[in-house]
């Protein structure tokens, strides 16, 4: 019992410490700097100020902010629309070849991302593989100009997202009670009345979880944007990227990824009722 | 008896290698010392090196002043860097009798404003941003100037470097202003005119520049000479040419910062590339112009007169060297910022 105990202590104090070092420390350090006045010949000066929060309600950031987050909302809906079929299929298999599958799905993964955005140029690129491909057999006479354009940023973010959303669904619906499923078969309801009255309603904290784990990231993946979309369809990150590097107005940069963090903290609490909402009907229904 | 005995051994092992078990960390652009001269470097000297690269001036020189200008021995800014960094107190200043190959160099290129008497920096390597041209697509002589890049028939065909400064400098050239003016009514004139690029624009390049001409993804936009230098390797038909409003030129010198530990070492690290054999290597390799001219002398005839890696007299007397804005760096970058996201 004791030995359980010193255990238990010590994986807290460890991955506590993980944490507070890598977490809290420097989120901490990132508000403090957002509210410290701007210095060009150091990044920042020892000196209460607002001003960056000021320069955030800018019409420049707003842009950027709307434009990268429409793009992330698509990306976010296009891995919907290909994980949700995809989870459910997967869980049509016995748990034998369901492990196996899930670790295919995860094994270009272990590349890293940087890695496969450089090898999505290549496809993309006007002389890529999709280009040659239609070119041969005829569907185009001229190469299309799929990289550097909005297209090619939200095809990465989706190709580099896509696990982040098929691991959430697919636990939420692997849990599902076939027996429920059976139920209203013997009851009448058509497959489409299933999947619209039992099978999305319970898998809604998992939609909900994967629709965040795709969201939210994508809205930062500046060298996503970089590469494939030339620099020219910006997503939040760039723009933060740019002031800590480039312009060295670090309290400008730290207040942007300061009101992301507060976006992202919202849609969460939006999260967080909606899971408690579904969960409430499901009581309810029982 | 013994004392001495273990001090003519110490004697001994030191004479092998003054810099026995010594190290120096160079930080460098990337691609830009030819494959093997750091290896030779350890052979000859002994010293351990440790290489790392950085993409742009701004990383580079975020990342020395975050480290109160410590952790690297060797750094290769842009002289408009070097500039900043001198006034800042950011660098070391050159022993220049611990670097006798510095005899080697042209004195054209040394003394210049952005460091007087070459107190902090020594010349590494000079070059230039220009035009590349894929000659089968488009006839390179019908380009002779930056404001072609504004031609109707390159629409979203056209790429520029992800560089602030650099972008800017063609509309300031074209405009006839200073590509390193701090005056912002100039900047915001050439905003004005970039933003009737932008419809020719395909991409702002972070990748190496030469990369998307190589691809096929573009026939027509910027380049850094050594990168035309080195795509020559992989095609004929990319040409190299210097627009008669006047190329953009460089140098990126060597320099030590403030606090760097192994001071010595970095020293013997510069000497060593000053040597006209490294010299005349690296030039070969990068495609970028030497000031080492005990190093031209060893050079191919080809390499000696590529037009791509030297500018005639003209084209340096119409181009404009890069320097040093200040804050006003912000101004610039604000317009940046409108141009890349389209503001109105």
């Amino acid at each position: 019992m004791k030995v359980k105990g010193f255990f238990a202590v010590i994986a807290i104090a460890i991955v506590g410490s993980w944490l507070g070092l890598f977490i809290a420390v420097p989120n901490v350090l990132v508000l403090i700097t957002s509210f410290l006045e701007n210095d060009p010949q150091g990044f920042f000066h020892l000196q209460f100020s607002t001003a960056a929060y000021h320069q955030v309600f800018d019409p420049l950031f707003w842009r950027v902010f709307l434009h990268s987050f429409e793009m992330s909302f698509k990306a976010m809906i296009i891995c919907l629309t290909i994980a949700f079929p995809f989870s459910y299929w997967l869980c049509q298999f016995s748990s034998k070849v369901r492990g196996w599958l899930l670790f295919l799905t995860i094994v270009p993964f272990w590349t890293n991302s940087l890695v496969r955005a450089y090898a999505i140029k290549f496809i993309l690129g006007k002389k890529g593989l999709v280009n040659s491909t239609l070119l041969f057999i005829g569907v185009i006479d001229k190469p299309l100009k799929l990289l550097y354009s909005e297209f090619a940023v939200i095809f990465g973010l989706v190709y580099v997202l896509l696990p982040f959303m098929i691991l959430p669904l697919y636990a939420s619906l692997e849990k599902l009670d076939k027996n429920l499923l059976s139920a209203a078969r013997d009851l009448g309801a058509n497959g489409l009345q299933r999947m619209w009255y039992i099978v999305i309603p319970l898998s809604m904290p998992g939609i909900l979880a994967g629709c965040l784990a795709v969201f939210l990231p994508a809205m930062g993946m500046f060298y996503i944007s970089d590469l494939l979309g030339g620099a020219k369809n910006l997503l939040l990150g760039n723009l933060i990227k740019t002031e800590f590097l480039s312009t060295q107005n670090w309290p400008y940069g730290a207040a942007m990824s300061i009101s992301l963090i507060v976006l992202m903290a919202g849609m969460l609490f939006i999260y967080y009722k909606a899971a408690q909402h579904v969960q409430k009907r499901g009581e309810f229904d029982v | 008896m013994r004392p001495i005995v273990l001090l003519g051994l110490a004697a001994l092992a030191f004479s092998t290698s003054v810099f026995a078990n010594q190290k120096v960390v160079v930080y460098n652009w990337s691609q830009y010392i030819p494959d093997g001269l750091v290896a030779q470097f350890e052979k000859e000297t002994g010293i351990d090196v440790e290489y790392s690269t950085y993409e742009s001036n701004e990383s580079m020189y975020a990342k020395l002043k975050l480290m109160k200008s410590s952790g690297y021995d060797v750094v290769v800014p842009s002289a408009y860097f070097v500039s900043k960094m001198r006034k800042e107190g950011m660098l070391h200043p050159v022993d220049k009798t611990l670097i006798p190959n510095l005899k080697n160099l042209d004195t054209n290129l040394l003394n210049k404003p952005y460091d007087p008497n070459n107190q902090y920096s020594i010349p590494y390597l000079w070059g230039s941003t220009g035009i590349a041209v894929n000659g089968e697509e488009i006839d390179p002589k019908s380009i002779t100037s930056w404001s072609d890049l504004w031609n109707q028939k390159f629409a979203g065909d056209v790429l520029l470097t992800d560089d602030v400064r650099e972008v800017f400098q063609i509309a300031l050239a074209i405009k006839g202003y200073s590509g390193n003016t701090r005056n912002e009514k100039e900047i915001k004139e050439a905003y004005e005119l970039l933003k009737t690029l932008m419809p020719n624009v395909q991409a702002f390049n972070s990748d190496a520049p030469r990369m998307p001409y190589l691809a096929g993804d573009t026939n027509i936009g910027m380049i850094w000479n050594g990168e035309a230098w080195m795509a020559k390797e992989e095609t004929k038909h990319l040409h190299y040419i210097y627009p008669k409003e006047g190329a953009i030129f460089w140098v990126d010198s060597f320099v030590i910062p403030k606090n760097a530990s192994n001071v010595k070492a970095a020293h013997a690290f510069i000497n060593f590339m000053l040597k006209a054999t490294s010299a005349k290597k690296c030039m070969e390799h990068t495609g970028y112009a030497t000031p080492n001219l005990a190093g031209r002398a060893l050079l191919s005839n080809k390499v000696k007169n590529s037009p791509i890696i030297n500018p005639s007299k003209e084209d340096i007397e119409r181009g404009e060297f890069q320097d040093d804005v200040g804050d006003v760096i912000q101004i610039y970058q604000k317009y940046w910022n409108m141009l890349k996201t389209g503001a109105k």
